[in-house]
């Protein structure tokens, strides 16, 4: 039996997310393998995965998490992290889980780690969590200086926007749409790259998606506005027409509006309900811990996107039929709350604690719903 | 205009809140502000969102049937947060193993 740590007095700094998954691995040989990511990060950072379950993947359905893809939501690697530890230990136990009030028997544990691969990779860019932390705490984007030709404000890259997904938006989108991204290496925040996959830490989360076929469920945790998001996020959803998809030249210029009829973005109706499902399943697990209330629907009424992680991670299929369909989505965790300064990017550790709780909660309840579709 | 949030510039928390929906996208689209959360509609029907923006960009996020309030400092608060950060490597000993927040429930 390892000797645990009570360890969780506060946000871990990139150096621990790594070692913490070493940690694990090397607690659990049985249950958990630490993957090395293919590629280091801008700054020659080397990341990990950590893919938990009762036996090696060997075919079994996947379900990917990420986190840490935009640097200054630093509570998404700790959502990750404690959630690996939590079942593993469980497991290895043969207890239950409790989150508050949501419970989860030690047969549920059971089988979602004799049924999934559960990979977990909680920190996508380790540069921009460590300059986040330790300079400018609003960093978003990595820490790429090979696009900048002007200030500190030109370094990095948008990693979420970054993904292969009507990268061209101009082209792909209304005039007046606004998508939430930039092609201006200049912009604070949203600058998504020269070039779809630019960047070693989109890279590495396309890698992981290719080396675990069996993936079938993609969840990418950020913050902030307690939502579950899932696909689509360039325009509203429709499951009658077909013709009006992504690839289709025809609907350029069309995309990105609310409450049109020019465009909505196609998506088969079991697919459609499948996702609405388990993102319900996810709010409800975690609503049972404290009472929280997050709101299910599509990634569009956040805002217009594009080069996103959940998108692309659904979209592969349409685009390559020999590889799976994998339903993708979006946390975003934390409170929006304008009387209160604890709902932000960065609340203090002491309530991030209790979003942990929450959202880990929401994710178990998630995997055992996904095993079940 | 595209946004300008050098980050030598002390960052506000900003609540924008416009008399409607469409008033908000075009504010949106045209100030490109950093944005937290997401657009949320009152029941006059006005639509609220929280913004980040430099302190001499604030103002400017002021349109007719746009108010801005200053929530607090982002970067203040950020750097406050960054003493809840670890130092070192708290598993460097390989005993070390770290454990979930959730109760493990015998049965």
């Amino acid at each position: 039996m390892p000797a645990h740590t009570n360890s969780n007095a506060r946000y871990l700094n990139t150096t621990e997310v790594d070692s913490a998954l070493v940690r694990l691995a090397g607690a659990y040989p049985q249950l958990s393998r630490l993957v090395a990511l293919p590629e280091p990060s801008v700054e020659g950072v080397t990341c990990h995965a950590l893919e938990i379950g009762s036996t090696p993947d060997g075919g079994k359905d996947c379900v990917v998490l990420t986190g840490g893809v935009h640097a200054r939501e630093w509570g998404s690697c700790e959502v990750l992290v404690l959630l690996a530890a939590d079942l593993l230990e469980a497991y290895r136990r043969g207890t239950g889980l409790a989150y508050g009030g949501t419970r989860f028997d030690a047969a549920q544990v059971r089988a979602l780690l004799d049924g999934l691969s559960v990979v977990v990779f909680p920190l996508v860019n380790p540069d921009g969590r460590h300059y986040s932390q330790t300079a400018d705490p609003m960093w978003r984007k990595n820490r790429n200086r090979a696009h900048a030709s002007g200030g500190p404000a030109c370094v990095g890259v948008d990693i979420n926007r970054n993904f292969d997904f009507l990268f061209d938006f101009t082209t792909a989108f209304a005039p007046n749409a606004g998508p939430r991204v930039s092609d201006d290496p200049c912009d604070y925040q949203t600058y998504q790259g020269p070039h779809p996959f630019s960047e070693p830490e989109t890279r590495n989360v396309r890698w992981l998606l290719d080396t675990y076929a069996g993936t079938r469920w993609f969840v990418d945790v950020h913050s902030y506005s307690e939502d579950m998001l899932y696909i689509w996020g360039d325009d509203e959803n429709q499951s009658a027409d077909p013709d009006q998809n992504f690839r289709n030249p025809h609907y350029d210029g069309k995309r990105g509006l609310p409450h049109d009829t020019a465009y909505a973005e196609y998506i088969p109706e079991s697919d459609a309900d499948t996702a609405l499902e388990l993102a319900q399943e996810f709010c409800a697990g975690l609503h049972g811990v404290r009472g929280g209330t997050y709101t299910p629907m599509s990634g569009f009424h956040l805002y217009p996107t594009c080069g996103t992680s959940d998108d692309y991670a659904y979209s592969r299929h349409i685009v390559d039929g020999s590889k799976s369909k994998v339903l993708a989505f979006t946390i975003e965790w934390g409170k929006e709350d304008p009387n209160s300064d604890a709902a932000s990017f960065h609340p203090p550790w002491a309530e991030m604690q209790r979003i942990v709780k929450d959202v880990d909660a929401g994710l178990v309840r998630f995997c055992l719903a996904a095993l079940k579709t | 205009m595209p946004p300008d949030n050098s980050h030598d510039d002390k960052i506000l928390r900003v609540r924008v809140t416009a008399k409607d929906a469409d008033t908000l996208r075009a504010l949106l689209r045209d100030e490109r502000p950093d944005v937290g959360g997401r657009p949320r509609t009152h029941a006059d029907g006005s639509v609220g969102i929280d913004a980040y923006v430099p302190a001499r960009k604030a103002e400017a996020l002021e349109q007719p049937g746009v108010t801005v309030k200053v929530v607090g400092d982002a970067t203040a608060t950020g750097k406050a947060r960054q003493t809840e950060v670890g130092e070192g490597d708290r598993f460097a000993d390989p005993s070390a193993v770290p454990r979930g927040l959730g109760d493990k429930v015998e049965e």
